[in-house]
């Protein structure tokens, strides 16, 4: 196996008596991109402020490329926080240039790069306009280009999307798969389990400070997968958890007639179903691959 | 440290200034009120009409030569080009119809003034002035004092005094102020090398505050847009907050240099020697080479010392209101000296103000104010400058670590004591 661009060891971090992120282990493949799961509050951004040397790790450590990471290699990484934001009164133009200088490009190959940029973003008019005079969705637009000015081999976003509008989404995306055919490795964080499913190779998820799940989707979903089944049903669902052979429920809470079975690995499905006719008006029953939210909440179940 | 770092952050901090408009307003305010105060004036003089048509009718027959003479005299302190041209009359024996017809004369704009003396003028000391504008009080004063003069010598005369005698009995003490220096002895005015050291106290006072709140509005624009986050992951806050000092300080000195460069050429010899207009027995002081040097060493350090707490506040707190509290603390710094304003200007080589001059917190402001009025031996300048680097180190520390840890710190407004556990654990 190749090197990982980005492997975490054992990473802690305690504000006072509250743990927020313990003991915090995975690796990030190159060249793939990467989910970093988990609710608000999870120790997401605490995780990622810690591989980007904004706060200091308690314990543990960050690998880059198999090395331990030193401050200098950082400014090759590209990266977005979740609180983000740019000079106002700064020229569009000027502001672009200044982050790619910032990231080490010399002063000559920023401004020609942000130019690039703002050429492909479609801001080229709107270089000598001040940030301020910008709306929020064009901003956006610079902010992202910021975060990539500098051609980054590894890019660490902290909730992308939250608060991007549905064409910089796209955007944003479209750019993301490109980075990712040239090889590039992306981990990104995210509350959104369904984005998670159609962007990731791997997830790590994250729950109370602690990685509960992490590999690579397709094969936690096919390890997941092979006993999982979807219920629809009237009655008393909570009662399923009882049955034979059922070793774990996830009751879907918004529509109350739906849940996911997940079986032990010996039982029959059939003697299963049986059961379930005896106290339920079972309306569907079939195997079918969960859903990441599914398969994070009995994660967190599990690890509890 | 990152000199590489910095030196981005510290451009893009003067070069968001520097294409400020406010910075170039700030910049010219200076040389515009001095182009106001001096050069104004002596324009305005110029194009008055050079000559003023003045009729005298002199009833008493015995004030017109006199004072017509006295004018003559008194022609250098009337501004450049400005000349009396005086015909002195005698009444007509129709005094209405004389009063009726220099009227006329004025309003054709053929004469600017008239003046009329009666019989009673000495004794009375009344003596009518008619023109179509009469508030020119500089040529009124210079009438008035010709007038008064001629008047005084005649009433001496008849009451049988030699009007020589009795001028030079009465002669008033003038104190002749000589400033020594080690350039050698200069006759100057007291009163001038007082305004120039007061003018330089406020003038420092204010730029040096006008600065220490740009960093620290700048330190908080970065907190509350969030911007600072994208910048902390490639500098250090360290390199950040260094940036932020040397580009704001930059600008700032830019600025300051400008101020001081214009005073030191509008007074510069040649300059005050051309300039027509100044107030009688106002010399005024020359600013040295090597006190705008002292001064602008002193304005860098002051800038340091006080911009570093102002930054580490900044950066403590999430919005100016929160911030106002604890920017009480750079700001007394800047307003302390003016304590000591008084006692420094009055004796500037006495044991406190050289004392006071050592002290960083008022160094930068008490030894350019020393410097202003008596310049200090090198060795005290040296000494102090020293002193105030020193303390800088001690400050760029200490409010580094609250800068450090504050800046990416939001939420709940920090104490005073977290803020000194930040100082000792950071």
């Amino acid at each position: 196996m190749t090197t990982p661009a980005l492997e975490l060891i054992g990473l802690r971090k305690a504000f006072g008596d509250f743990v927020a992120v313990d003991d915090v282990s995975l690796a990030v493949p190159a060249g793939t991109v990467f989910g970093l799961l988990g609710p608000n509050g999870a120790g997401k951004t605490t995780t990622i402020r810690m591989i980007m040397d904004i706060i200091a790790p308690d314990a543990g450590e960050v690998l880059l490329a198999g090395r331990p990471r030193r401050r200098e290699d950082l400014e090759r990484v590209g990266y977005l926080p979740e609180e983000r934001g740019l000079y106002r009164r700064m020229t569009v133009g000027d502001h672009l240039a200044f982050l790619g200088e910032l990231h080490g490009l010399a002063h000559r190959e920023a401004v020609a790069r942000a130019g690039r940029w703002l050429e492909r973003l479609g801001l080229a008019d709107r270089a000598q306009r001040k940030v301020e005079e910008l709306s929020k969705g064009l901003q956006q637009k610079v902010q992202i280009a910021g975060t990539l000015i500098h051609e980054p081999q590894l890019v660490i976003l902290d909730e992308p999307f939250s608060g991007l509008d549905p064409i910089n989404q796209v955007l944003f995306k479209d750019l993301l798969a490109e980075y990712r055919q040239e090889g590039r490795t992306i981990l990104f964080s995210t509350h959104v389990m369904e984005q998670a499913e159609k962007l990731c190779d791997s997830i790590g998820l994250i729950s109370q400070g602690r990685a509960v799940l992490v590999g690579e989707l397709a094969e936690i979903k096919r390890r997941e997968g092979s006993n999982s089944y979807r219920l629809v049903a009237d009655g008393p669902l909570d009662r399923t958890a009882g049955v034979a052979g059922v070793a774990e429920v996830v009751v879907d809470p918004r529509s109350g007639d739906r849940a996911r079975l997940f079986l032990a690995p010996d039982a029959d499905p059939a003697a299963v179903l049986r059961a379930l006719v005896g106290f339920l008006a079972v309306r569907d029953f079939r195997s079918e691959e969960p859903a990441l939210e599914e398969i994070f909440v009995k994660a967190v179940r599990d690890a509890a | 440290m990152r000199l590489d770092k910095i030196r981005v952050l510290a451009r893009r901090e003067f070069l968001v200034r520097v294409k400020s408009k406010g910075f170039w307003f700030g910049i010219l305010v200076l040389p515009l009120f001095l182009g106001a105060v001096f050069v104004i004036p002596t324009l305005v003089l110029s194009k008055t009409k050079a000559q003023l048509d003045l009729v005298m009718v002199d009833a008493t027959g015995r004030l017109g030569d006199g004072v017509a003479e006295r004018l003559g005299r008194s022609r250098e302190g009337m501004g450049p080009g400005a000349e009396v041209a005086l015909t002195v009359v005698a009444p007509e024996a129709d005094r209405e119809e004389q009063r009726r017809r220099l009227d006329d004369r004025l309003l054709g704009e053929e004469i600017d003034a008239w003046l009329w003396i009666d019989d009673e003028a000495l004794a009375s000391g009344e003596v009518e002035y008619h023109a179509r504008n009469v508030s020119n009080t500089f040529t009124l004063e210079i009438l008035e004092r010709a007038l008064s003069a001629e008047v005084r010598e005649l009433r001496l005369t008849e009451a049988g005094y030699d009007p020589q005698q009795v001028a030079s009995l009465i002669e008033e003490v003038e104190l002749q102020t000589i400033r020594v220096s080690a350039e050698g002895s200069r006759r100057e005015a007291g009163e001038a090398g007082f305004l120039f050291a007061y003018a330089l106290f406020f003038m420092l006072y204010m730029v040096l505050l006008i600065w220490g709140q740009q960093v620290l509005q700048g330190v908080l624009e970065e907190k509350t847009s969030r911007v600072v986050e994208v910048i902390a992951s490639a500098a250090r806050p360290f390199d950040l907050m260094m940036g932020k000092l040397l580009g704001i300080g930059a600008a700032a000195f830019t600025q300051f240099s400008v101020w001081m460069v214009t005073l030191a050429t509008v007074t510069a010899p040649a300059v005050v020697g051309s300039l027509a207009f100044l107030p009688e027995g106002l010399t005024i002081p020359r600013i040295t080479v090597v006190q705008v040097a002292a001064v602008l060493l002193f304005f860098v350090l002051g800038f340091f010392v006080y911009s570093t707490m102002f930054a580490a506040v900044g950066a403590a707190f999430n919005n100016l209101q929160e911030a106002q509290q604890l920017a009480f603390v750079p700001t007394a710094s800047i307003i302390l000296p003016i304590f000591f304003l008084l006692p420094v200007i009055n004796d500037p080589a006495s044991p406190l103000a050289v004392g006071l001059s050592m002290v960083p917190l008022l160094s930068p402001i008490l030894m350019p104010l020393r410097v202003a009025v008596e310049m200090p031996p090198l060795w005290q300048i040296a000494l102090s400058a020293l002193l105030t680097g020193a303390f800088i180190v001690l400050m760029v520390w200490v409010c580094g670590r609250i800068y450090r840890t504050g800046i990416l710190m939001y939420g709940k407004k920090p104490t005073v004591r977290e803020l000194w556990r930040w100082v000792r654990h950071a």
